[in-house]
């Protein structure tokens, strides 16, 4: 599983990557904000973004908007540091999208999320 | 001169000219030579002093009294000594006094209703007509003798007769054509102020119409008999001169009452004013004052502008042509103003006597627009407060999300990590420095919610502490006072809003900040070298400062000249 982290906390995103790694998932590029993030996509061509909801220069959640409507669309996991009740029931989520916390990031969870378990 | 004094002067001078014509009619009743003309010339001294004296009493007349009394003794003495021909002195006072008679004329119907010459037209003409009077009798003073003329009065010449003969009737020729000119424009000058009489004010001009009648009168007499070449006067000249002498002071009195009377709907206005709102208070004192286009300019204190009752200010120095205005109360510091037709400043009196009455009525009115408006004033402020307390929630919550709590999170990774036994010393390492990270930046979110130097230390340790970690040099003078806590608080966080715009926008090199008690307000002074050009927008910090400065019940003014650095300067009250 080729992945690509996005976050503009570099510890975060650093630590995120390593995890993975160790958990046998290939880290393909990381990306601190939306412009790198669509860049990176184009270039390595990932099966898996990790995706912050908040991003320095657009939302998170645009990007995966704008993912879900090309080709060969990734799978985007979306991370926030908010939960999911915050968002509310009725928010509108980009499709085939997961969303995960990110107190709830655990290689675990991840693979359950992305069907791998 | 004070009024008492003028009123005292008018008194004395109608008691010495009622004098000399009982002293003059007994002694025409004992030489027997008393006729016509001295009845009714006696009925006119009773009459004159009878209404000078009334005038005299009203308060705010003394000057017309006094003015009429002047009249009244120098025509006294006119009849008087001409009528007392053979004495030398009579004859040396007669003159002067016949050559003033004309301007004392001029005078008490000019100077009606006020008793003062207003314009610089009117005075001059008054003085010009003294002038030529006096020039018109110097010549017959000095060289004046008895049989050169048959019929001509008095029977001796003055004691000023010098026996020269030189010719005074060109003189006087000279001075007759003079006295014409300025009968026309006598005339043109009342005729002038009817003209510009202001409106529903006849009865009170008649003095002034019955003047022009009479003057136009008898110059049209005169240049009838000098054009017919008559050498003696018509007696129809001097019963010209006599009706006037009578109806004249009578007219100006009715005048003076009809002027009272028109105080009277004051009266009224009084009661109509008692619990009346702005508008009630225009409609009266435009009825009162016969101005249906009267409005009011309310003075707002504060702002230091005059406004409309609706509260939109007024610019009283761009005033539409034919408007006046008429301040009411203590002048720098009015309560309001009249706009009126131009045309009732005339009536000077009777707009400061509408003010006078309005004037509880107009505190009331002004009271009422100033709270109107600081009404509106407290509510976009407390909106504006909410506004800023939301965005300073949202902030909150983001610098939440952003800071502290990414740091945990990296941490709960490293957790993972080392849960896993992929552990290392840098692992470790990184997991203590997210934690610290993490612990210091709650601290400054909670200091930036509430500081804790400023409730267990005060204001004083506070600002310095501030002084301290500013991004550039601060000289702080502060007091070591402990102030109530929304006192504290609004300083502390405008000396803190304050020094960090100083950080992001003023490029200054260095800053001040001090604190000072005086007269129960607590001073705050912040400066610095910087840009200047600092201005309060709305939804701005400053803004936000201004607002709760003025919850605290302060002030805030800011003065940021371009190139010259700001200086915000604060007061709050703070007891005790």
């Amino acid at each position: 599983m080729r992945v690509l982290v996005v976050d503009d906390h570099l510890s975060f995103r650093r630590l995120a990557s390593r995890l993975l790694s160790e958990a046998g998932f290939a880290v393909v590029g990381e990306a601190a904000d939306a412009d790198g993030a669509l860049r990176e996509v184009v270039r390595l061509r990932p099966d898996v973004v990790l995706l912050d909801v908040v991003l320095p220069d657009r939302s998170g959640l645009e990007v995966a908007w704008e993912l879900s409507l090309t080709e060969e669309a990734p799978r985007v996991v979306l991370i926030s540091s908010r939960g999911r009740s915050d968002f509310g029931d009725s928010f509108e989520w980009p499709p085939r999208c997961s969303f995960l916390p990110k107190h709830e990031l655990t290689t675990a969870r991840l693979q359950d999320e992305l069907g791998l378990a | 001169m004070t009024e008492r004094r003028v009123k005292i002067t008018a008194f004395g001078l109608l008691a010495v000219a009622f004098g000399l014509w009982v002293m003059d009619v007994v002694r025409q009743e004992q030489q027997g030579i008393a006729d016509l003309g001295l009845t009714f010339f006696s009925v006119t001294v009773v009459v004159v002093v009878v209404v000078a004296g009334a005038v005299t009493r009203q308060s705010g007349r003394e000057w017309m009294g006094l003015v009429m009394a002047v009249w009244l003794l120098v025509s006294v003495l006119d009849e008087l000594v001409f009528e007392w021909p053979d004495s030398r002195t009579a004859t040396t006072v007669w003159m002067p006094v016949h050559g003033l008679a004309p301007a004392a004329y001029a005078l008490m119907v000019l100077a009606y209703p006020s008793g003062r010459l207003r314009t610089t037209s009117e005075r001059v003409l008054v003085a010009l007509a003294a002038v030529v009077g006096l020039v018109w009798m110097g010549g017959p003073l000095l060289a004046y003798r008895p049989g050169a003329c048959t019929e001509c009065v008095p029977h001796v010449s003055s004691w000023l007769y010098t026996g020269t003969t030189s010719n005074y009737l060109t003189v006087g020729k000279a001075s007759w054509i003079a006295s014409a000119v300025l009968g026309v424009w006598f005339v043109a000058l009342l005729l002038r102020r009817l003209h510009a009489a202001p409106p529903g004010a006849r009865v009170t001009l008649l003095p002034l119409g019955l003047a022009v009648f009479f003057a136009s009168a008898e110059f049209v007499a005169q240049r009838v008999v000098w054009l017919g070449g008559w050498r003696s006067p018509l007696g129809a000249l001097d019963w010209i001169d006599r009706a006037n002498a009578l109806l004249l002071p009578l007219a100006i009195f009715i005048g003076l009452a009809a002027i009272r009377r028109r105080r009277g709907p004051l009266g009224d206005l009084v009661v109509e004013l008692g619990d009346a709102g702005p508008g009630e208070v225009r409609r009266a004192l435009a009825r009162a004052l016969g101005d249906p286009t009267l409005e009011l300019a309310l003075w707002l204190p504060d702002r230091r502008v005059f406004v409309d009752e609706a509260g939109e200010p007024i610019d009283t120095d761009d005033l539409p042509a034919g408007r006046a205005l008429t301040s009411i109360g203590p002048s720098g510091e009015p309560l309001a103003a009249l706009i009126h037709d131009e045309r009732l400043l005339g009536q000077r009196p009777l707009l400061e006597a509408a003010g006078s009455a309005g004037r509880l009525a107009l505190e009331n009115a002004r009271l009422q627009a100033e709270l109107r408006a600081q009404l509106a004033e407290l509510r976009e402020s407390r909106a504006r407060i909410v506004r800023a307390g939301d965005a300073e929630r949202r902030r909150l919550e983001r610098d939440l999300h952003d800071g502290a709590q990414q740091h945990l999170l990296a941490l709960g990774l490293v957790l993972q990590l080392l849960r896993d036994g992929n552990g290392d010393d840098e692992l470790h390492a990184e997991a203590e420095a997210e934690l610290q990270t993490a612990l210091r930046e709650l601290r400054n979110l909670a200091r930036g919610i509430h500081p804790t130097i400023l409730s267990e230390q005060g204001l004083g340790p506070a600002v310095r502490s501030l002084g301290d970690r500013a991004s550039v040099p601060v000289r702080v003078h502060t007091v070591d006072e402990r102030y109530a806590p929304p006192v504290e608080a609004a300083a502390y966080f405008v000396v803190a809003e304050a020094l960090a715009n100083i950080a992001k926008h003023a490029e200054a090199r260095s800053a001040a900040v001090s604190l000072a008690r005086q007269n129960g307000r607590l001073l705050v002074d912040i400066s610095d070298d910087g840009r200047g050009g600092a201005v309060a927008h709305p939804g701005g910090g400053l803004q936000g400062l201004v607002d709760r400065v003025a919850a605290a019940g302060g002030t805030l003014t800011i003065a940021s000249e371009p190139g010259l650095g700001t200086t915000i300067h604060v007061e709050v009250p703070c007891e005790s």
